[in-house]
């Protein structure tokens, strides 16, 4: 049954006015007053956790929201960007709350703040993350917010209205940052002061934040378009927020355009340049190859390339599905994404950038309680790192995240003598042999690591040691470098900190850190690389440790829900690909549990299967 | 309490789960985006566009998008065409264009074998017209905002009246007279012109109208070109005609359509000084450089963004359109003296004008570049 607006008019004593225009109504519907009452629930339901983010004294800047109990809560980047790390987060109880400024993603004008109880273990009112990509056009959705900084007592404001769009992209404004890519836009009023709040369909479940609009000639008020980038894209980013990351999007590499502007055609797209060190490029992408599908989207326009690309990070690995040049049929591969960051820092010094844009009140004078905020206890959970939006996060998500593990895996640090391991080796083309694995250290202390399979010459190489032939570190020969990544494995097991052996000169990786959430895609130990859907479904996405020593990068990938070692990839020049090692079978050796199975790849072939029996671990 | 029931009501939809997804994508595939001219004087250089024939007739608003050869648009699947206005008529506001396909040379008598969703406009013009309080979808590419195959912007609100519009664009007047319906919501954004105003199953109401404001609030107005306008027509010098929307659409279609003269345009914007200003919302936005042109004449002549625009020539300058009245009075070449506000110090600038630059967004007051 439809619901007529006048209706209402006569619900609420109106009629009269109503009936003067000559006209003549029928009860209220039953419906409508049902759908109030739901609306009403669910805003009552979710306004505890929309905050609004202020300079340290409470004076307010935007918006936020509470997604969890401990207090996390998003905003937009180019909210806390004038508060400076300490800040103060309004609720709608009316209090203010001391917060601290934890991850950012610049680009994508995402902040995570992280309130702080007013008694050591009070929970804070938290909202749900619901699936934006389940959001559609002609959707009814809630903002939420402080729009004008109206609220004094810091309840905030609701406005309702339609999702005109979805997956729509906004080009960056302002120094190359905040692009929106894949956002959802609404007809929802939305205001300077919005900026940071929530985006809610009609469950309460938290689908977007809100941050832009499309204003032009029409002033920076609400001018019926507005922005959230959707909360799947920051979903992606937000481990690496929660470990204090300044994180950077990504680029593929390579440049995409339409092929064939004729018109009455649908066109494809295709690649009209691919940089030398990509991973594309080393996928054997070449120009003029057609991009078929990108992360399980299909590909038709540059903005879908644009948007589906925006909402990924940094290093993150993602199939990539294609039509060579001439050929039928598609291919997959997996690709890893470049940064892009460098080159917006570069433009950072530019004059006449302009304002970041969104709704946001008149910018006040730079930071006015800067000094006030020093004495708040969030100022001692700060701490700068180039790279970082705050350090001190993470080191704090690495301790957690090595507890887990330990509590996974046990301990090996009384192990740290020489290492052996025995078993049967199986390479990808077929030969077999069985397996004996040294690490063994010299006189000098550096660590030999010895691979031998059968009966044929064991390859050896200390990787710390000084003069290492270059393409020593790669072998044995096909592996990418198994020998360094197997050193990496005991170093990684025996010392478990940066203090234990892990150290570089790299400021932004010093040796031992937390890096957020990446998607690994393990293979079987049958060694098929899947592809397709296949590859799709074996994704776990992972918590990461990123460790370094030399010129060794190492990436350890960590099961989400306990904390057991997935795999772990090791690079020495950045040019290449890793050596990637798979991680199964985890076994108790002297109370440490150690994999029984180590599948080997580089690029996109499988080098070889180790399976191994018993492991000896030797103590000094 | 009341206030804030009232609010809450009024917005309430039929059912909190009574999505308008399905009427949304359905009106999306009777509707084209333009790409065409425009670009200087804020005018904007796309539009939206109802397909009125299954092989390609399309009506939108009779904008300057349309004044090229090189008109595009993007059907709902990312098709992208060519296109030719057929006949514009100025009173309505109204123009039929038509889609070209590549190696037709009579396009209006070979069949192009398109055969496209549209809506029929004559039926949609016998129905009853909405009133106030009734619901309406408004469908269209406010702000470019769609490319391609992505699908138009859609926003909800109601008919506030059905009533004479008052407006002007810039320093001319409304050219269309007759009754329009008013919206509630914010549906004439740039761009928005020309498409579908609808009910919320998707029936066609009106054509949303181009960007205009109010000649006494300037505010900006939200409203459509209903299809059942009409409009008396001055064909000679004392003959009136009767003309509607479908009898346009129709006698176009047909090649019989005479499009009469554009309006006549204003005065122009003066020199050119590189100086761009805050948005001009308010009647009288104070005049502070929001950004200068490197290069331009301003930058040359030191004029710094915040700097608050004070004296031209010993005139008061109290606003961004008293501003642009005195610049208007100016030409490329002259020299003006400025006096700014910077900080706390008044400071003094000459500034010699230039030329404006080919593709500078002109002022509202300022005439078009002069079509060849």
């Amino acid at each position: 049954m439809l619901f007529d607006r006048r209706d209402a008019l006569k619900a609420l004593g109106l009629a009269p006015l109503a009936l003067a225009a000559g006209r003549t109504f029928a009860a209220p519907d039953k419906t409508a007053a049902d759908a109030e009452a739901e609306r009403v629930k669910v805003i009552t339901l979710v306004q505890p956790a929309v905050a609004a983010v202020c300079f340290y004294g409470g004076q307010v800047c935007g918006s936020g929201v509470v997604i969890s109990d401990d207090g996390y809560c998003l905003t937009n980047f180019h909210v806390v960007q004038p508060t400076g790390s300490v800040m103060q987060c309004g609720l709608a109880d009316g209090k203010l709350y001391d917060s601290v400024l934890v991850g950012q993603d610049r680009v994508g004008d995402v902040a995570l703040v992280k309130l702080l109880p007013k008694k050591d273990g009070d929970k804070f009112p938290f909202v749900k993350l619901g699936d934006s990509d389940t959001v559609e056009v002609g959707d009814w959705s809630l903002a939420m917010g402080n729009p004008f900084g109206l609220a004094l007592d810091f309840t905030p404001t609701v406005t309702y209205g339609l999702i005109s769009g979805v997956k729509r992209y906004q080009p960056p404004e302002g120094k190359g940052t905040l692009e929106y890519t894949d956002c959802i836009q609404f007809d929802t009023s939305i205001n300077p002061g919005n900026s940071g709040g929530p985006l809610f369909n009609m469950k309460g479940e938290l689908i977007g934040i809100n941050g832009r609009g499309s204003f032009e000639k029409r002033g920076r008020v609400n001018s019926g378009v507005g922005y959230a980038i959707s909360i799947n894209q920051i979903k992606n980013f937000l481990a690496h927020m929660k470990a204090g990351i300044d994180t950077d999007h990504a680029t593929l590499g390579a440049r995409v355009s339409t092929a064939g502007e004729e018109a009455g055609t649908l066109d494809n797209l295709v690649f009209s340049q691919i940089q030398d060190d990509s991973d594309a490029a080393r996928r054997g992408l070449k120009p003029q190859d057609q991009l078929v599908a990108f992360a399980g989207r299909r590909m038709d326009s540059t903005n879908q390339f644009k948007n589906v690309l925006g909402i990924y990070p940094m290093g993150w690995r993602l199939p990539l599905r294609y039509k060579a040049a001439g050929q039928g049929a598609t291919k997959e591969t997996l690709v890893r994404l470049l940064g892009n960051m460098d080159k917006e820092v570069e433009r950072e010094d530019q004059p006449n950038d302009k304002p970041p844009p969104g709704p946001r009140p008149n910018q006040p004078p730079p930071n006015p309680a800067a000094a006030k905020s020093a004495k708040s206890p969030a100022a001692k959970m700060v701490e700068a790192k180039k790279g970082y939006a705050n350090f001190y996060f993470n080191r704090q998500e690495t301790k957690r995240l090595l507890a887990a593990f330990k509590k996974a895996h046990g301990e090996a640090t009384a192990f740290t003598g020489n290492w052996k391991a025995e078993g049967d080796m199986k390479l990808a083309d077929g030969r077999a042999g069985e397996l004996k694995l040294e690490w063994i250290d010299d006189k000098e202390g550096f660590t030999e690591v010895k691979l031998a399979r059968g009966n044929i010459a064991p390859d050896a190489l200390k990787p710390l040691a000084p003069d290492i032939p270059p393409a020593d570190r790669f072998l044995p020969q096909g592996s990418g470098g198994l020998l360094s990544a197997l050193f990496q494995f005991k170093l990684f097991f025996s010392k478990l900190d940066a203090a234990g052996g892990f150290k570089s000169n790299d400021s932004i990786n010093p040796g031992f850190t937390h890096g957020g959430m990446e998607p690994v895609y393990p293979i079987d130990a049958d060694m098929k690389v899947k592809v397709g859907e296949e590859l799709t479904k074996s994704r776990i996405d992972c918590e990461v440790i990123r460790t370094a020593v030399d010129n060794y990068v190492t990436k350890w990938y960590f099961h989400p829900k306990d904390a057991t070692l997935v795999g772990w990839e090791t690079t020495f020049v950045k040019e290449e690909d890793p050596c990637e090692v798979y991680a199964c079978d985890h076994k108790d050796v002297n109370g440490v549990k150690l994999p029984h199975c180590l599948i080997v790849r580089w690029g996109d072939k499988v080098y070889a299967t180790l399976t191994i029996k018993s492991y000896t671990l030797g103590k000094k | 309490m009341r206030t804030l029931l009232l609010l809450l009501l009024l917005a309430a939809p039929a059912v909190a789960a009574d999505p308008f997804g399905k009427v949304a994508a359905q009106v999306n595939e009777k509707c084209v985006k333009i790409f065409g001219a425009g670009g200087f004087r804020g005018a904007t250089n796309y539009s939206t566009g109802v397909l009125v024939s299954a092989d390609g007739h399309f009506v939108t608003i009779a904008s300057q998008t349309l004044d090229t050869s090189e008109l595009i648009v993007h059907l709902h699947d990312g098709r992208r065409m060519k296109a030719v206005v057929l006949a514009t008529e100025p009173e309505l506001d109204i123009a039929l264009c038509y889609i070209r396909l590549e190696g037709k040379r009579d396009i209006l008598k070979e069949p192009n074998g398109l055969d496209l969703a549209h809506f029929d406009i004559a039926e949609a013009a016998k129905r009853k017209p909405a009133e106030a309080g009734d619901w309406v979808l408004a469908h269209s590419n406010l702000f470019e905002i769609a490319m391609r195959d992505e699908p138009l912007s859609v926003m909800q609100g109601s008919i506030t009246g059905v009533s004479k519009l008052h407006g002007k664009r810039g320093i001319f007047d409304f050219p269309y007279t007759g009754d329009v319906y008013v919206v509630d919501a914010i549906t004439n954004g740039p761009g928005a012109g020309g498409g579908p105003l609808t009910t919320r199953k998707g029936e066609l109401l009106g054509l949303i109208g181009r960007e205009i404001k109010n000649g006494q609030s300037e505010t900006w107005i939200n409203y459509a070109i209903p299809v059942f306008a009409e409009v008396e027509i001055k064909e000679d010098k004392d003959k009136l005609t009767k003309v509607s929307i479908p009898q346009f659409v129709e006698l176009a279609k047909q090649g019989k359509y005479k499009t009469r003269p554009k309006l006549e345009l204003g005065k122009g914007p003066g020199g050119y000084t590189g100086i761009k200003f805050v948005p001009n919302v308010l009647d009288r936005t104070p005049p502070y450089v929001d950004e200068v042109t490197p290069g331009s004449p301003a930058a040359k002549a030191g004029i710094q963004v915040n700097d608050l625009v004070s004296f031209i020539d010993g005139e008061p300058i109290y606003s961004i359109k008293t501003y642009l009245a005195v610049m208007s009075r100016t030409q490329p070449g002259g020299t003006v003296r400025m006096e700014v506000r910077r900080g706390d110090n008044l400071q003094s600038v000459e500034i010699v004008l230039g030329e404006w630059p080919k593709g500078t967004l002109k002022p509202a007051a300022a005439k078009p570049d002069e079509k060849k």
